[in-house]
């Protein structure tokens, strides 16, 4: 089943004067329970090309659909409500929300889903054992190590059973031990539970465990191949 | 959860949060201290004017007051009397005469108002048997006198000096009369003082050739929340011979002067009110600008505009919240010892004494001051937070999680 399909999809950033052509032309869809991973050289596209398949970025030409359906024509809060319910999001510096617990980042999205309290504990309980992070419940980020950010980062992007979670670079910041920790997470996750990851890195630890990987140069699809 | 990351996010920033904490304190605590101030002066200058002469209710023929003269004496005044012991509230009554009159000394002459009193009735009615200082108050014998400090000064006479007072009479002659002064009072109004000479009601009948006549009955009730109804109830009675007037109708000027206090009170709030805003809008914006990234991830993750709204709301709201709390402590705390202390203002004496309010003023804790602090700050700061509000839903998730 498709989640995402992005269809002739160009970026052009014109902000600095100097129009930048991030994203020429791509053509792409992501199938439920992949393990992607989207790899290229520096300013080749990777971000630009997760962030608008995460609609927090929109394209300059082209349409992107999520599960069928056109983002383009969605209101801001529909679009909200797209992000909330069936994206899960994990970012190179984890942003953690600073003044929250683990426990209570995790239980953040749950809130805005109008979910009771009793129900949120229960459920971010049961998804910090599962990540081996229940330990970390009261500490707030700026007492957690990077490794534990990011094990709490992926316990919010998957704790509303996303159809899709989109992870921009999740282990440049980690040392390669850490990152390979999470990454043994990340696939436990997609294997266990069907969930579908998409990463970009240029990373080879993460580029080796692909099931699928894009390569992207100049903001074209250069390779694109299951392995 | 909102209130919770809130609470949390004011206290991140710790020392700018209590900078505009602090200034609600002041600005909060200095409305209610000021507040308290002008109504403990009002209430003196009432208070003393009531005291002093003027009692709660007082009794007239029809148009006395616009037109005081002697021939407009109270009708049929055992009507009035059985009406005043008929009627439930009443405290106190007393008669008097009233009249604008001349009075000379060997070395001065002054205008001023003679007031004819019985001596024990008006010690229930009004406090100028309290204010002697020098001499002693009316004993009930014939053609005694008492005189304001001020009166006394510019007759240059003391306890023992004779004065002549002359007023216009029932006939249309000048009636005359050789008084003794008995003793000097002095109240807090130094106008009042030079204007108001008293004697015996006896002396004043005589004088204005009154005969058994009464020109005034002055009523002090029981509780003065009834002043109204007892005014009402008196009018009803007595009918369209009469007129029954209550403090209110009698210091109009007084009366006038609170409402427009009142007002004045109004534009005191708007200003703090104004310097609130421009704190309350610096502070948010600077809170919103400092987590852009925060905010961007909010979005990222799914949260709504209208939340993101409400999050920058809702702190604002507990900054004022917490600052009007603590500023109505401190007003408590600054007002209630000062009003049994009170304030001397000493060096303005001058100016209030003539206005009648003392030197030394009792501020007074008022409900009032309170309820409009609690309604205007809070709704104060929620209008600052609302362009910074609307500012943080202004975000574009991308460019707010670039944003370094
Ligand atoms: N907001 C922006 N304004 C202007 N140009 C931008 C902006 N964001 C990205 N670009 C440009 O678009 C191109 C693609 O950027 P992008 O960040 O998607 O690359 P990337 O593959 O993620 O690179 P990296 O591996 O360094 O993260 C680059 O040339 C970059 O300079
Ligand atoms: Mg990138």
């Amino acid at each position: 089943m498709e989640v995402i399909r992005l269809e002739g999809i160009h970026k052009t950033y014109s902000d600095s004067g100097v129009p930048v052509h991030a994203l020429r032309g791509i053509d792409l869809s992501i199938a439920q329970g992949e393990f992607t991973v989207i790899a290229g050289p520096s300013g080749s596209g990777k971000t630009t090309l997760l962030n608008i398949a995460g609609a927090l970025d929109t394209p300059t030409e082209g349409n992107v659909f999520f599960t069928g359906e056109d983002i383009g024509e969605k209101s801001r809060n529909e679009v909200a409500s797209i992000r909330l319910e069936k994206l899960g999001f994990v970012f190179q510096a984890y942003n953690l929300i600073p003044v929250l617990t683990a426990m209570e980042n995790i239980e953040f999205t749950m809130m805005l889903l109008g979910i009771d309290e009793k129900s949120r504990h229960e459920r971010a309980r049961q998804i910090m054992r599962e990540l081996d992070i229940a330990q970390l419940a009261d500490k707030r980020p700026n007492e957690m190590s990077g490794g534990q950010q990011q094990r709490v980062a992926v316990a919010r992007a998957i704790v509303n059973n996303p159809s899709i979670i989109l992870a921009d670079e999740p282990t440049a910041n980690l040392d390669s031990e850490t990152g390979a920790t999470l990454l043994d997470l990340m696939q436990q996750m997609n294997r266990e539970h069907k969930l579908t990851f998409v990463f970009s890195s240029h990373d080879q630890h993460v580029i080796d465990r692909a099931q699928r990987l894009i390569l992207l140069r100049d903001g074209v699809i250069e390779q694109d191949e299951s392995l | 959860m909102l209130f919770t990351i809130a609470w949390r996010n004011i206290w991140r920033n710790r020392r700018r949060s209590l900078i505009i904490m602090v200034s609600v304190i002041v600005g909060v605590s200095a409305v209610m201290v000021n507040d308290g101030l002008m109504v403990g002066m009002i209430h003196q200058m009432l208070d003393n004017q009531i005291g002093s002469h003027v009692s709660h209710i007082q009794i007239h023929a029809k148009g006395f007051n616009a037109n005081p003269v002697v021939q407009n004496v109270i009708p049929e005044r055992q009507r009035v009397e059985r009406a005043l012991e008929g009627t439930a509230g009443i405290r106190d009554w007393s008669r008097r005469n009233v009249s604008f009159g001349l009075l000379s000394s060997a070395r001065n002459s002054a205008g001023g108002r003679i007031v004819g009193v019985e001596a024990d009735n008006e010690t229930a009615i009004t406090s100028i048997h309290a204010s002697i200082i020098d001499g002693k108050y009316l004993s009930g014998k014939p053609r005694e006198m008492l005189l304001g400090r001020r009166m006394a000064e510019k007759l240059k006479v003391g306890p023992g000096d004779k004065v002549v007072g002359m007023a216009s009479a029932m006939s249309g002659d000048v009636g005359s009369e050789l008084f003794r002064v008995v003793g000097i009072y002095e109240t807090l109004s130094s106008e009042f003082d030079k204007g108001y000479v008293f004697t015996s009601l006896e002396d004043t009948r005589n004088m204005l050739e009154l005969g058994d006549n009464v020109l005034e009955y002055a009523v002090i009730v029981e509780n003065l929340d009834d002043i109204e109804h007892v005014t009402q109830k008196l009018r009803e009675t007595l009918g369209a011979e009469y007129e029954v007037l209550s403090y209110a109708d009698l210091l109009p000027l007084l009366v006038a002067q609170v409402e427009l206090y009142g007002q004045m009170m109004y534009i005191i709030y708007v200003i703090i009110g104004l310097a609130m805003i421009f704190g309350i809008v610096n502070t948010m914006l600077m809170s919103v600008f400092e987590r852009i990234q925060e905010f961007g991830v909010l979005m990222a993750i799914g949260m709504k505009n209208s939340y993101v709204f409400r999050m920058v709301m809702i702190e604002a709201l507990l900054l004022a919240l917490i600052g009007t709390g603590a500023g109505i402590l401190l007003g408590i705390a600054m007002l209630l010892p000062l009003g049994t202390i009170g304030i001397d203002l000493s060096i303005f004496a001058e100016s209030l004494t003539s206005f009648g309010a003392g030197a030394i003023i009792y501020p007074r804790l008022t409900i009032n001051s309170i309820v409009s602090v609690v309604l205007i700050i809070p709704v104060t700061a929620l209008l600052g937070a609302l362009y910074p509000a609307l500012k943080a839903t202004r975000l574009q998730p991308v460019t707010a999680i670039r944003y370094v």
